[in-house]
């Protein structure tokens, strides 16, 4: 028995309809799967245009609502920052599905590993049970655990579009379009719905504070607006970001994706990629505080309650983004109601992809979309320099830590500043306390969808009960 | 985890909700007939709640979260592990009220106290507190429906622990507990089989129906955990009434502690009152006091004047537990679901309120340094 070719095909229309394949399929598959898992880093490299997507915890009806919002494999490339197993009562079909694919499309499909991707997770919180239940024994959940062992630790998205091509999606109802930016504006943050039409749109040069906080609650299942969050205000309107005038683009530098979070341990991206990765998730280390680690409102690093990883404040994913080029970091790992929240200034966000967490949240999830840079004349990579015509601020992002080749030069509208090593360290600190921010984030268009009707397309119905204290 | 298990009660639901006027299409005999089909499968769906809380204490016993000896006894199925959030929630719940209970227990132990614990199912309670407080003069009072006191009663019949439990040592009671018997009495441990709002449909001058050894003289504290939530709030205000003007009336302190959920209008609260209502469970007096505050307020409103405090679960955890008891906890499971939780704590309360005589004071000495949460 092999699961090659129009097998693999058969066991993906199976495991779309939610019926689990034979035990020995799983172990071809598995078998498929580790073989060209073994061939990747701990960090993949991944081209934009990319959608990135944060927990599922086996909540399959879920998961075919964000193929049917995001678009289908192959046609749209996705990458999946783990927590594909547990909690949810399909955590074998949604896994085996997204391995299916993940070995019939390996470049159109990314799967990191979550803290939940663990033999002793698992078996806490149902994955383990469900195997059992589903298959009469624990070989195929040995056989999961041991390509677990095996998926990447992170995902570094490059070439993502600074701006949006904005959709010509029809408005959500309630939407206030006169908050909407001008027609011509480079678009930073766009928020859709599940039905592709648009809720929220953001400007990267807009003085934004008036549309984010006059957004109306457009989304029923959601208590608060869906919007981002209050603390990513700031940056939109700093002073480094309109002194270029909205003339120039950005380099936007690459996107970091992991599960959980930094690592005091880790301090460059190369740190991870010398790690040993192939086994059991450990219980501390910079492996385990990857898969664990939630940012949070403090100074530095805390002790997370989690009881595993740390909690990180905006001063360490600053410094750390800025250490490695990157523009944002994109994790998961914490549930969001409203979907997604960006943090600190935009420099990390995290994405929430199960709809009605564990059926009882009530929770929307999103799914985060990075366009691709073609369109971008202005986009240069860093390490050749800003070549274009950028003015004052915009200079920075791109030189920084070049030695001060072709700083500033020819900028028309450079005023004459920063043509200097010292001169530019200064406006650099100054930006950093501004916003913080070295580099602009990619343009960023998120989806945001509702849990799939009880008794969708067929497929056995989701559990009817979710727990409650009676 | 089979679904078959749960009957599909949504068709009667859509019924129910749709009210009498809407055709049944069904063909089922007259609208009365179906009202008390109806009725029964509501009845059922909150007698059955009784199981959830079961299987959740022994998980929480089992893994150590709780020392509880007796909740085997009671369970009718294996022990089912439940996920670290339900195992946390059920210690912070039965630790709250453990900590009210006992504060009011150890106030002046010489004087005699009762307990009066309503919609009790197989809680284990009364057995913990003989243990803990051998020489206390406590009288205990359970009230459920028949079909969960007969229940209760065979369990206790089946276990010696539990049986010889059921005098008090003073004044021992001799045994006589009857095959199939629904209620039971003795000084020290009474389980009445009557449903609640029987004691509503009594009108004001007439008798109030006999509670046996329910003591009107002295301090007694109600205990409805997750219990009056499940009547209408205008039967809840009648059924407390009988006990605070007719079984238990003033100047004797009564005090009432209600565990319940709270918070039903955002996505969660909406999201639990929906999946509830999948299983016939409707919680009438969520809507009425969303807040916390409401529930400060109900308390004062049923005549609880002395002292009416609230807080939610979440709270509860973080100030009343201690930290060596937070650790010890910490340690019992890995805890990956930590927003969830906090989510589902916040949506359930502990609210207290209490009625003091003028001279002693019983409820306000005791429960003095009980923090409530600020608001809400």
């Amino acid at each position: 028995m092999s699961i090659g070719g129009s097998d693999l095909d058969k066991a993906i229309t199976q495991l779309r309809a939610c019926r689990p394949i034979p035990e020995n399929q799983v172990r071809e598959l598995c078998y498929k799967a580790r073989e060209l898992l073994i061939e990747e880093g701990n960090v993949v490299g991944v081209d934009a245009p990319v959608t990135i997507c944060g927990d599922i915890h086996g909540q399959f009806h879920d998961l075919m609502e964000l193929f049917r919002v995001g678009g289908d494999v192959p046609e749209t490339n996705y990458l999946f920052m783990g927590d594909f197993v547990d909690r949810g009562f399909y955590s074998l079909e949604s896994f085996l599905l997204l391995l299916c694919l993940k070995v019939r499309y390996p470049d159109r499909i990314t799967l990191i590993r979550g803290n939940h991707e663990s033999r002793q997770i698992t078996t806490v919180y149902g994955f383990y049970d469900e195997c059992l239940r589903k298959y009469g024994s624990a070989n195929v959940w040995r056989y999961c655990c041991e390509v677990f062992d095996y998926l990447a630790l992170g995902a570094l998205v490059t070439g993502a579009a600074t701006s949006l091509s904005p959709t010509d999606g029809p408005l959500a109802e309630n939407i206030n379009i006169e908050n909407f930016p001008e027609a011509d504006a480079d678009i930073e943050i766009e928020t859709l719905n599940a039905n592709g039409e648009i809720m929220y749109r953001c400007a990267r040069n807009s003085d934004s504070q008036s549309s984010v906080t006059s957004q109306p609650n457009s989304n029923p299942a959601s208590s608060s607006p869906i919007a981002p969050t209050p603390s990513r205000v700031g940056a939109a309107g700093t002073g480094a970001t309109s002194s270029a005038n909205g003339s120039t683009r950005n380099d936007t530098g690459a996107i970091l994706c992991v599960h959980g979070g930094l690592s005091p341990l880790i301090d460059t991206i190369d740190k991870i990629r010398l790690l040993d990765r192939k086994q059991e998730v450990p219980h501390e280390g910079a492996m385990c505080d990857l898969l664990w680690s939630d940012p949070d409102e403090i100074d530095g690093w805390g002790l997370s309650p989690r009881g595993a990883g740390f909690l990180f404040g905006a001063d360490i994913v600053k410094c750390f983004n800025h250490k490695n080029d990157l523009s944002l970091i994109a994790r998961a790992h914490q549930l969001v109601m409203e979907g997604f929240k960006e943090m600190f200034d935009s420099t990390i966000v995290t994405v929430w992809s199960a709809p009605n967490y564990c059926y009882r949240c009530g929770n929307v999830a999103a799914i985060l979309e990075l366009g691709e840079d073609g369109s971008n004349a202005g986009y240069v990579r860093r390490s050749n320099g800003d070549q274009g015509g950028g003015g004052g601020g915009w200079i920075l992002g791109s030189n920084v830590g070049v030695g001060g080749v072709g700083i500033g030069n020819g900028g028309p509208t450079g005023g004459g500043n920063g043509n200097s090593v010292g001169g530019l360290n200064r406006r650099l600190s100054s930006v950093l306390g501004e916003s913080g921010r070295t580099r602009e984030g990619p343009g960023r268009r998120y989806r945001v969808f509702e849990a799939a009707p009880q008794d969708s397309r067929g497929m056995p119905a989701k559990k009817p009960v979710a727990d409650y204290f009676l | 985890m089979s679904s078959e298990e749960i009957p599909d009660l949504r068709t009667l639901l859509t019924t129910r909700r749709g009210g009498l006027s809407r055709g049944r299409g069904r063909g089922r005999g007259p609208s009365g007939a179906s009202l008390h089909e109806n009725d029964a499968l509501v009845d059922h769906a909150v007698q059955k709640t009784d199981a959830d809380a079961a299987g959740f204490r022994l998980s929480s016993v089992q893994l150590g979260y709780l020392e509880d000896a007796y909740a085997k006894l009671f369970a009718t199925q294996p022990a089912v592990r439940r996920p670290p959030l339900i195992n946390r929630g059920t210690y912070v719940r039965t630790s709250a009220i453990d900590l009210l209970v006992h504060k009011f227990l150890s106030l002046s132990p010489d004087q005699p106290k009762q307990i009066v614990s309503l919609g009790a199912g197989t809680d284990t309670r009364y057995f913990r507190l003989r243990d803990r407080y051998p020489d206390l003069q406590l009288t205990y009072h359970e009230i459920d429906f028949p079909a969960n006191t007969t229940a209760k009663l065979a369990a206790i019949q089946k276990h010696p622990q539990l049986y010889t439990k059921l005098s008090s040592k003073r004044s021992p009671d001799p045994l006589s507990l009857a095959p199939g018997a629904t209620s039971f009495y003795s000084s020290a441990y009474n389980l009445h089989a009557l449903d609640l709002r029987f004691l509503a449909t009594l009108s004001d001058d007439a008798q109030p129906h006999q509670l046996p050894h329910l003591d009107p003289s002295i301090p007694t504290l109600i205990l409805s955990e997750m219990c009056l939530v499940y009547l209408q709030p205008s039967t809840v205000s009648t059924v407390l009434s009988a006990f605070l003007h007719k079984y238990i009336p003033a100047p004797t302190p009564l005090s009432l502690v209600l565990y319940e959920p709270i918070l039903p209008h955002d996505a969660f609260g909406r999201m639990m009152t929906s999946n509830l209502a999948h299983r016939n469970i409707s919680l009438p007096t969520l809507a009425a006091f969303p807040l916390l505050r409401d529930q400060r307020q109900r308390l004062r409103g049923y005549g609880f004047c002395h002292g009416s405090r609230a807080a939610d679960t979440e709270f509860i955890w973080r100030e009343w537990v201690s930290d060596e008891e937070k650790e010890r906890i910490a340690g019992l499971e890995m805890l990956d679901e930590q927003e969830e939780l906090n989510m589902l704590l916040r949506h359930y309360c502990i609210a207290w309120g209490w009625r003091d005589s003028g001279s002693e004071d019983v409820f306000s000495r005791a429960w003095e340094a009980v923090r409530e949460q600020d608001g809400g």
